[in-house]
């Protein structure tokens, strides 16, 4: 039985005269795992926030055709009408918190939703305890990891015990196994009790396992939905970066000086350690992916590295410049011109901004508002706003989140194109990614130390 | 303590800072404020730091929009518009008042938000829930800004550009602002997306008050009687 209906969906955004949508039609039965994968900008969250209402009653725009949710039209009813039927889990778990605790949090929907007062409660505890997370229920949001937090966000959707759960990049700020975790329990949720689970990923791998059918938009249009070994099969002939196992960088230069050294590092964040004791040779030529869970310290290392942070015990030692691309970068612009933005670092020498701009694919852009790139271009800018100082050292934190397996795999060749120029530390989940652009691999366990180099 | 109550405490101690006429008395209820959120929060000194600026802010300016008193403390010059610049022991008195009572009451705003839980206090409410939920989400402005502030901070040092100067940091309001408004439209939507403004509400039942919580609602009316009779 068909809980969700899209019929020759068109819809495109206040501004743009590009469609984001064009014509699709699709149906979501109950209990099946259908995963969206498509290039980013290709229109899957449209996609999806079609199916709820959000789009077009919350953005905005010209929509024609129609989406039918349980039998409702969603241009008849607005999302908060539809939200139970309907439920959401977004890419960023902390944008989409609204209460303080962990149990009021869970609770939020149920109220808005009208469930009896009576039921509330223990809604939220079989929510939270049906996610391993009952422990979880009396603390502060913010206390909380972000395979935590997103857990409890899942918990949320699925107290209110909607026909179709739709998870847009769940899994975007996880390490792999909370990841794995993550969809595990959305997939068993579908399958036990028979809702439909609709779900966008930029990492194919893992969520390829889950899927019963796969949808692949592009350019605004299903190009192709088929069963998910169909569907494979149409990958590796059509989409091959969504499939391929990355290859390892071949042809390495041999590592030249060392540019950064940490000896015993030690950092805590408010008496909890972050890192401890750690050791890390960084060296000209050689690029070094830092893996590990969520929490291992990744980012600590990484920001004592670039110099952000100077150790409380042990030592760093740096030659020349080092920079540092953070996480979200994107949102780190100032400046009105892209040009101007790049061109901060480098004391406004804007024929050194131009030359970064041209070396991530940017030229053409120097004139426009860094706000009004798309999410892609912004990091590509960022990027270059990091390069533009020809760093000895570029230390790059999650340059992947977001960016789907074509983007990702571009960047590791481009990485890979300019190693021979400094020593580059890139820290990620994405094992893949590591696999393909990485001379050297290091990964951390819970703790911060080195389980494997 | 229930969230109500607290707020109901802290009210009261805001309309006691308001009615009090001793600037002794102001100057205790500042004291016993400023104990209170530093022993609250590590991050209580970013509220602390501004109220103590505008508070004095407000020392400095009054005796020169003030006239007031006959015992001048230092005369100046005479200003086109203005007037005679001069400072006298009763505007300073003045000063002093008015800048305790603006940090009294910043400080009773920066307990609440370090100090009360707000989600305990928006399932307390009976009425006016949707005004609650508005002020417990702009609440949270302050730290978020201050948490967002600091990471732009890092980026400008990531990319080798210092953060220094009124310049520099004049640049950093324009992409903290849009940062903001980005957020409160991914807030807007999830909350819609969960069922926000559809009406026809429930909501967890509400915990039963303590004797703790009688006392303080007790104690609170109190403090305002104190605060019309001998403050």
């Amino acid at each position: 039985m068909a809980v969700a209906r899209v019929d020759g969906l068109s819809f495109t955004y206040p501004g743009p005269a590009r469609p984001a949508l064009a014509d699709v039609s699709l149906e979501f039965e109950a209990g099946e795992v259908v995963l969206v994968l498509g290039p980013s900008g290709s229109g899957k969250s449209t996609l999806l926030r079609a199916l709820g209402g959000l789009v077009p009653h919350f953005h905005g725009g010209t929509f024609a055709g129609r989406v039918e949710l349980g039998g409702a039209d969603t241009r008849r009813h607005r999302p908060s009408e539809l939200a139970g039927a309907i439920a959401y889990v977004f890419q960023d778990p902390e944008e989409q918190l609204v209460r303080e605790r962990v149990d009021g949090e869970v609770a939020f929907g149920l109220e808005n939703t009208g469930a009896p007062a009576n039921a509330i409660r223990a809604r939220t505890h079989a929510a939270l305890d049906a996610l391993g997370v009952a422990h979880l229920a009396g603390r502060r949001v913010h206390d909380l990891s972000g395979g935590e937090l997103q857990r409890v966000c899942l918990a949320g959707a699925l107290a209110l015990e909607p026909t179709l759960l739709v998870l847009d990049e769940p899994t975007s700020q996880l390490d792999p196994d909370a990841a794995g975790e993550l969809l595990d329990l959305a997939t068993r949720q579908a399958h036990d009790h028979g809702l439909a689970v609709v779900l966008s990923e930029q990492r194919p791998a893992n969520a390829l396992e889950h899927a019963d059918r796969v949808l692949f938009v592009d350019g605004g249009r299903v190009v192709c939905d088929a069963r998910v070994e169909d569907a494979v099969a149409w990958l590796e002939r059509h989409r091959p970066a969504y499939v391929a196992t990355p290859e390892p960088p071949s042809g390495s230069p041999s590592p030249g000086d060392v540019v950064c050294s940490l000896r015993a590092a030690s950092y805590a964040y408010r008496d909890v350690p972050a890192v401890d004791g750690f050791d890390l040779e960084l060296r000209s030529g050689e690029i070094v992916a830092l893996l590990g869970p969520n929490g291992s310290g990744k980012t600590t290392i990484a920001k004592l590295c670039a110099g952000l942070l100077e150790p409380q015990r042990g030592t760093v030692t740096r030659r020349g410049r080092a920079t540092m691309l953070l996480q979200d970068a994107g949102r780190h612009s100032v400046r009105d011109r892209a040009e101007d933005e790049v061109a901060l670092a480098i004391r406004g020498d804007r024929r050194r901004a131009r030359a970064a701009l041209e070396s991530v694919g940017l030229g053409s852009a120097v004139e426009r508002h860094p706000h009004d790139l798309s999410s892609g271009e912004r990091e590509r800018l960022a990027l270059a706003a990091v390069l533009a100082p020809e760093p000895d050292l570029l230390v790059l934190d999650e340059p992947t989140k977001g960016a789907d397996p074509e983007r990702k795999q571009a960047l590791a060749a481009f990485l890979r194109a300019q190693a021979h120029e400094r020593a580059t530390l890139v820290v990620t989940h994405d094992l893949g990614f590591a696999h393909a652009v990485a001379d050297r691999r290091i990964e951390l366990g819970a703790a911060a130390e080195l389980v494997h180099a | 303590m229930s969230p109500g109550p607290a707020l109901a405490l802290l009210g009261a101690v805001v309309a006691a800072a308001l009615l009090a006429t001793h600037t002794a008395s102001l100057a205790v209820i500042v004291v016993v404020l400023t104990v209170v959120a530093v022993r609250a929060a590590r991050h209580a000194w970013v509220y602390v730091a501004g109220i103590a600026f505008s508070a004095a802010t407000i020392f400095v300016i009054t005796p020169f929009v003030e006239t007031l008193g006959s015992h001048p403390i230092w005369t100046g010059p005479i200003v086109p518009v203005v007037g005679e610049l001069d400072v006298t022991r009763e505007e300073l008195w003045s000063g002093a008042h008015g800048a305790l009572r603006f940090a009294a009451v910043g400080l009773a705003f920066a307990v609440y938000a370090l100090v009360l839980d707000h989600d305990r206090l928006l399932e307390g409410t009976r009425f006016a829930r949707r005004f609650v939920l508005t002020v417990v989400l702009a609440t949270r402005l302050a730290p978020t800004l201050d948490r967002d502030a600091r990471a732009l901070a890092e980026a400008m040092r990531a990319r080798g550009i210092e953060v220094r100067g009124v310049r520099t940091r004049t640049r950093l309001l324009s992409p903290l602002l849009a940062g903001s408004l980005e957020r409160a439209l991914n807030l807007a939507e999830a909350m819609e997306a969960r069922g926000y403004g559809r009406g026809a509400t429930t909501r967890l039942p509400r915990a039963s008050w303590s004797n703790a919580d009688r006392a303080a609602v007790a104690f609170a009316a109190a403090v305002v009687a104190l605060g019309v009779l001998w403050l």
